[in-house]
C-alpha cells in the first residue's frame, strides 16, 4: 500500500525553528514506523535522524509521538497507524535534531529515586544469594519489566509542565525496589517521592499506561507507592 | 544546545490519550467552572448595588445553571472514581469499565437535570 509519511524535521545547525517534511512511500502494512523511517534515510534523505538500536522492544531508543500518541516505533505496524502516519519527537524534552530529543532531564529523574540495589546487611550463612520466595518475587514483577524508553514520562502532562517531575518511569523503578524485600532502602525512597516533585503530582491521567510498550500498569504502580506513603505498609 | 519545546495547551490537547484523558480536561474545565461560579457569587454579593445584581442574574441564568450543573456534577463523579481507585489500586487494572460507569451514572444524571432546569425556566 501507499503510505504519506509526515515527519517532523529540524537541523539545529540552519533551522530556527522546526517543519514537517512529507514522503510518500509503498509498504506493506506488516512494516513497522521504524522500516519506513529506515527507507526514508536510507533511500531518500540520509540526514533523518533518529535514535534506534534492537529494533525488537527491548532496548527502549525509539519511542517517538506516533499519530499524535507515544509509542515506540519499531513495535508499532502500518496496519496500526493506516495509511496516513505523523511522526514527531517525544514531548517536553528539547528537540537536539529531527527526532532525537535530550534524554538528561529524564534520566535525572530516574537517578533521583536510587535506581538500584540497596541492601548494607552481611550477606546470608552460607555466603550465597538472599533467597526470595516465588510471591515475594512476583510482588514487583510487573515493574521489573521497564525498558526506560520515557514513553510514558513524556505522555504525562505533570511532566509537560516540568521536567523536574520525577514521571512515571522514575516511579516505575522506585516501585520495583521499593516492593523487593531483599532492598532496604524503600523508607529512603518513599521519602524522596514524597517531596514536591514526587507521586502528589500525578493527577491520574492514564496517558503513561496506555502509552508504555511494556504494558506495565504505571498507573497502579504509582497507586501503590501512594498508598505505601499513607500506610506505611508494604504488602 | 537543542530547540526547546514548551508544551502549549494546543500542543497538550491534541495528544491521543482518549477517553482517560479527556476526563482529565473536564475535570479541569470543571474545577474552573466551580471556581468561577462561587467567585461570581461572592463578588456579586460583595459589591452589591445594580452591578452585583447584574452578577447575580448572570450566575442564577438557566443557562449558566446548565454549564455549572455539568461542571460540578462531572468533577464530583470523577473525583469519587479518582478517590475509589486511589484507595484501592488493585482496582485500576479495571480504569477503563470504572470509565464507562462514570459516564453511565452521569450522562442520565446531567440529561435529567437540564431537562429539570429547562422545564422551569420555560414557567413548568
Ligand atoms: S514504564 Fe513503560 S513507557 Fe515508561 S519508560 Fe518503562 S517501558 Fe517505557
Ligand atoms: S529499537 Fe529498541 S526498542 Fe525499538
Amino acid at each position: 500500500m501507499q503510505v504519506t509519511l509526515k515527519i517532523f524535521r529540524f537541523n539545529p545547525e540552519v533551522d530556527k525553528k522546526w517543519h514537517y517534511e512529507t514522503y510518500t512511500l509503498d509498504a506493506p502494512e506488516t512494516d513497522r514506523i521504524l522500516d519506513l523511517l529506515e527507507k526514508v534515510k536510507g533511500h531518500v534523505d540520509g540526514t533523518l535522524s533518529f535514535r534506534r538500536s534492537c529494533a525488537h522492544g527491548v532496548c527502549g531508543s525509539d519511542a517517538l509521538r506516533i499519530n499524535g500518541r507515544n509509542q515506540l516505533a519499531c513495535k508499532t505496524l502500518v496496519r496500526d497507524t493506516g495509511a496516513k502516519i505523523t511522526v514527531e519527537p517525544l514531548l517536553g524534552l528539547k528537540v537536539i535534531k529531527d527526532l532525537i530529543v535530550d534524554m538528561k532531564p529524564f534520566f535525572d529523574n530516574y537517578k533521583t529515586v536510587l535506581p538500584y540495589f540497596i541492601n548494607d546487611s552481611p550477606l546470608p550463612a552460607d555466603g550465597k544469594e538472599r533467597l526470595q520466595t516465588i510471591e515475594q518475587r512476583a510482588r514487583f514483577d510487573e515493574t521489573t519489566k521497564c525498558v526506560l524508553c520515557a514513553a510514558c514520562t513524556t505522555s504525562c502532562p505533570s511532566f509537560w509542565g516540568s521536567e523536574t517531575y520525577l514521571g512515571p518511569a522514575a516511579f516505575v523503578t522506585a516501585h520495583r525496589f521499593i516492593f523487593d524485600s531483599r532492598d532496604e532502602a524503600a523508607s529512603e525512597r518513599l521519602h524522596i517521592l514524597s517531596e514536591t516533585n514526587g507521586v502528589a503530582r500525578c493527577h491520574t491521567v492514564y496517558n503513561c499506561t496506555m502509552a508504555c510498550p511494556r504494558e506495565i500498569q504505571i498507573t497502579k504502580a504509582i497507586g501503590e507507592i501512594k498508598l505505601a506513603m499513607i500506610t506505611g505498609k508494604l504488602d | 544546545m537543542g530547540l526547546n519545546r514548551n508544551v502549549s495547551l494546543n500542543t497538550g490537547l491534541q495528544y491521543k490519550g482518549r477517553e482517560p484523558m479527556l476526563t482529565f480536561v473536564l475535570h479541569r474545565i470543571g474545577g474552573l467552572g466551580i471556581v468561577v461560579f462561587v467567585g461570581t457569587h461572592i463578588l456579586s454579593s460583595f459589591i452589591g448595588g445594580q452591578l452585583g445584581h447584574a452578577g447575580n442574574v448572570v450566575y442564577e441564568s438557566w443557562i449558566f445553571q446548565i454549564i455549572i450543573f455539568f461542571c460540578a456534577t462531572f468533577h464530583a463523579i470523577n473525583g469519587l472514581r479518582i478517590t475509589i481507585l486511589d484507595l484501592w489500586p488493585p482496582l485500576i487494572e479495571h480504569q477503563r469499565e470504572a470509565i464507562w460507569i462514570e459516564f453511565a451514572v452521569f450522562i442520565p444524571l446531567y440529561l435529567i437535570a437540564v431537562y429539570v432546569i429547562i422545564h422551569t425556566a420555560l414557567g413548568g
